[in-house]
């Protein structure tokens, strides 16, 4: 029990990031209608990337993070017209046809991660990776190791800029209007392919840099894209599909479970316990937590 | 499709006996185990057509019924001392069930983030065969050796036999199949007409686990040995999407070519370039890229689309020649 | 009259705080073509989704030859006589047209060769049977309106709902569609029609229910209700807030 504060205080940590995945996951669903597949394989590339600027450099990580979102947007960028493509088929169901092509990318940058980068486990180490901070007071210990906090800050300006250029810039104004209406938003002047570009940039250049964070707090293997996107899934459909107020609720909520697994039970046991509640949430709430969603 | 004219049942029925004679003529066991295996890969990619193509529910974690088929077999023969031939229903059943189980909750999301929840599932059935003492966890499990080409050769071309003929026979002929597809095209205007979706998808699911389920089991006992990452890996999951996507979803001619391609170009790849194994993913990944783009009907599905057009200006004319029905 | 087929009783349809449809009542009897209009938004489709079981309402029953239908599923509903079309026609467009009619006809004849054969007679009916061969994609407005309404019509309904089967249609076809609906009628259905198209709507029903932000305004013969103040105002009257 008195490990409980801990894996909590770990637990909203991990889950402030995951905050941050989850929403731009969220958001390109709402803009583009496709479900990326490949959201864990963008977070493992960004995270490898850290790892080599990090390896060849010797500079700390968390100043490439803006160097990486760049390098990504430009990523998403460039790839998303073929996405576009594929989504306005007129044959078959585009939507689905979508997924697949995600699904065919993530397969092929599994393969090549696996390829280049082999089987081994690995962590990104920071000038942040040493401290810790301590609390020691009412009868509560808890220790929160420097870099998850900083990791956390950074998410959660990430998650803040993002509500800015949302919320209260022009581009913002596009984006929700293309996500609820593409022909109305289209009729009024808003380039649904470039807005389109902007949007999978974003979410692209996020879900690389969220990847050095985690790679910098947990760890890095080519195959951790996998896990990463069943965690974006888990906190999009808890959330409530299309229901971005509750993605922070949800993306909490897997930051404890995941935390509590790694305190208290055997850590490979976390995608049972996250699918186990997945499918109870299917089962009886099919809507969200919140009972808000599509 | 509509019924097949004499001409390709003639061409089927022909097919059919020439492999059925095959082993007496062909000695070579290292033959019969590849044809063993490109017969299974077809049994594989038209049952996953089933929730795939015809209703439109991309199932990416497909490959965990055949996983949960092998060991249902391997547990029963090894712990429960079951004789094979009564094990391999219940790894039948067994996949059935779970694809009940599973679908209740998956089948009413939407088919993108159903593909997602299969997929996720897949995964954790995958976690807990690694972890579970039942299941030999990483190490797997082995089996009673039977080491005897033509009897498995002969169980996987009957049981894909018949899984072709009775999926034809409800897909093609009966009903079924084009109920299913009217889900896949609308499934809320297809509830106007009548249709329960959710009765019919989990059919459809079911139908495409079972005979998934029998393989694997068939599978386990061929090769006498299992482990999580050769049959609840992401390997046969893949496989099946790039066969069935590749061939021509929709059909039950396009994923058994889309099988035997993909097998075929898989079994020399892995004699040629063994090194390159990664290699092969990336391929795989990409060709579902590339046929996404270029061949969204699979290459099946562009051949019947290319001879319908063919056939089609008859139709024309005589739409042309009653202007008065307001074309 | 004979006992309505329809009753609608102080139906209403609540989204979160938009109310869609409200305390709606008003009856069909057999054989009637009842007419409902209204200003864009005023409800009607929300109104038919109720009826034909997509929606289950707030408030209010839904009976149908005496039954209470409120809530229960559309295939329900297509199973005891209920047909519909939908507003934004969407036929199955992988399949062939006849395909499209034929899986409608297998509510009432399970067996396939049975299924084509009605499918035909119904492709006939709507004046499809030439393109039946060919995929629905390719068919246009006015035919995929044509198959929407042989589709609803393969049900063998005693009930049609028609959701603006004329919009969007050039007069020919129109007044061909018209034809139909009137042959329809005389062969015994009963049908409740939304239509934009005011000269195809005051012609052909027998009477008219007038909905306007969800309220019902009028109801009664179309000579009266297109006198009725609150309908003019409600069509050419001060525009909305």
């Amino acid at each position: 029990m008195e490990l409980l504060p801990q894996a909590l205080c770990d637990g909203i940590l991990l889950g402030g990031i995951y905050i941050t995945i989850a929403i731009a996951f969220s958001l390109t669903y709402g803009v583009m209608h496709v479900i990326d597949f490949a959201v864990g394989e963008w977070i493992m590339f960004g995270a490898f990337t850290g790892f080599y600027l990090n390896k060849w450099t010797g500079l700390d990580p968390f100043i490439f993070l803006p160097v990486i979102f760049v390098l990504y947007f430009g990523v998403g960028y460039l790839i998303q017209p073929v996405i576009h493509r594929v989504l306005s088929g007129t044959k078959g169901n585009p939507f689905l046809m979508g997924l697949v092509f995600t699904f065919g990318l993530a397969m092929m940058f599994r393969g090549l991660a696996l390829t280049v980068f082999g089987f081994y486990s690995n962590s990104i180490p920071s000038m942040f990776s040493e401290g810790a901070f301590s609390f020691d007071r009412y009868g509560v210990s808890v220790v929160i190791p420097t870099v998850r906090l900083v990791g956390l800050v950074y998410a959660l300006a990430i998650t803040g800029v993002l509500h800015y250029l949302l919320k209260k810039t022009n581009f913002g104004l596009g984006v929700r209007a293309l996500a609820q209406h593409k022909d109305a938003a289209g009729l009024m002047g808003v380039n649904s392919k470039r807005t389109g570009s902007y949007v999978y940039g974003i979410y692209v250049g996020i879900s690389a840099m969220t990847g050095v964070l985690l790679g910098c707090i947990l760890s890095i293997g080519a195959q951790m894209g996998n896990d990463y996107t069943i965690f974006a899934f888990f906190v999009v459909v808890l959330a409530g599909m299309g229901y971005l107020a509750g993605v922070p609720w949800a993306a909490l909520l897997l930051g404890l479970v995941q935390s509590i697994f790694m305190i208290y039970f055997d850590p490979s046991h976390t995608l049972l316990a996250v699918f186990a509640i997945l499918y109870l949430i299917l089962l009886v709430a099919p809507r969200g937590l919140f009972g808000k969603g599509v | 499709m509509k019924a097949l004219n004499s001409r390709g049942m003639q061409a089927m029925v022909l097919l059919g006996a020439a492999l059925l004679a095959l082993p007496a003529v062909v000695h070579d066991t290292f033959v019969l185990r590849v044809l063993t295996e490109a017969i299974m890969w077809v049994g594989l990619a038209i049952a996953f057509d089933v929730i795939a193509g015809y209703t439109g529910y991309l199932n990416f974690g497909h490959g965990a019924f055949f996983g949960i088929g092998a060991y249902a077999i391997a547990i029963l023969m090894m712990q429960g001392n079951l004789p094979f031939f009564l094990a391999l229903p219940a790894g039948g059943l067994a996949a059935g069930v779970v694809a009940f189980i599973a679908g209740i909750p998956t089948l009413r999301l939407k088919g993108a983030y159903f593909a997602i929840a299969t997929w996720a599932l897949s995964r954790a059935i995958q976690q807990l065969a690694l972890t579970m003492d039942m299941t030999g966890g990483p190490d797997g499990m082995r089996l009673t050796a039977f080491l005897n080409p033509q009897f498995f050769y002969y169980l996987m071309l009957i049981t894909v036999g018949l899984t072709f003929i009775v999926l034809w026979y409800l897909l093609e002929r009966a009903p079924f199949g084009l109920k299913l597809k009217a889900i896949r095209e609308d499934e809320e205007g297809a509830k106007a007409l009548g249709l329960n979706p959710t009765k019919l998808k989990m059919q459809a699911f079911i139908l495409s686990a079972v005979p998934t389920g029998l393989l694997g089991g068939i599978y386990a006992y061929w090769i006498t040995f299992i482990d999580p990452s050769s049959t609840l890996g992401d390997l046969v999951s893949d496989q099946a999407v790039v066969m069935v996507v590749f061939g021509g979803m929709g059909t039950l001619f396009g994923p058994a070519i889309g099988a035997l391609l993909i097998f075929a170009f898989k079994t020399i790849f892995w004699a040629y370039l063994s090194d390159f194994q990664l290699l092969y993913i990336i391929i795989l990944g990409a060709l579902i890229a590339v046929s996404v783009i270029f061949i969204p009907n699979g290459l099946w599905g562009t051949l019947v689309r290319k001879k319908h057009d063919e056939v089609r200006p008859e139709h024309e004319i005589v739409a042309v020649a009653a202007p008065e029905e307001g074309s | 009259m004979a006992e309505p087929i329809l009753k609608v009783n102080a139906v209403s349809k609540c989204f979160g705080g938009l109310t869609a449809v409200d305390d709606v009542s008003f009856q069909v009897h057999p054989g009637e073509i009842v007419g409902l209009i209204g200003p864009n938004g005023a409800g009607k489709t929300t109104l038919f989704n109720v009826i034909s079981g997509y929606y289950a309402p707030t408030r209010g029953t839904v009976q149908f030859r005496g039954a209470d239908i409120g809530g229960k599923p559309p295939y329900h509903l297509a199973g005891v006589g209920i047909g519909r079309t939908f507003q934004v026609v969407k036929p199955f467009a992988g399949l062939t047209v006849l395909e499209n009619v034929v899986i409608a006809s297998f509510l009432r004849h399970p067996r396939r060769a049975d299924a084509e054969r009605h499918a035909w007679q119904v492709l006939e009916t709507t004046g499809l049977a030439d393109r039946a061969n060919i995929s629905a994609a390719g068919l246009t407005l006015a035919g995929r309106k044509r198959l929407e309404i042989g589709k609803a019509l393969a049900l063998e309904p005693s009930f049609l709902l028609l959701d603006e089967v004329v919009a969007g249609l050039n007069p020919t076809e129109a007044d061909k569609t018209v034809e139909l609906i009137l042959k329809l009628k005389s062969e015994g259905l009963t049908i409740l029609i939304v239509e934009h198209i005011m000269r195809v709507i005051m012609n052909i029903s027998d009477r008219l229910v007038v909905l306007n932000f969800g309220k019902k305004i009028a109801e009664g013969v179309p000579g009266e209700v297109s006198r009725d103040p609150q309908v003019i105002q409600a069509y050419l009257g001060e525009a909305p807030a």
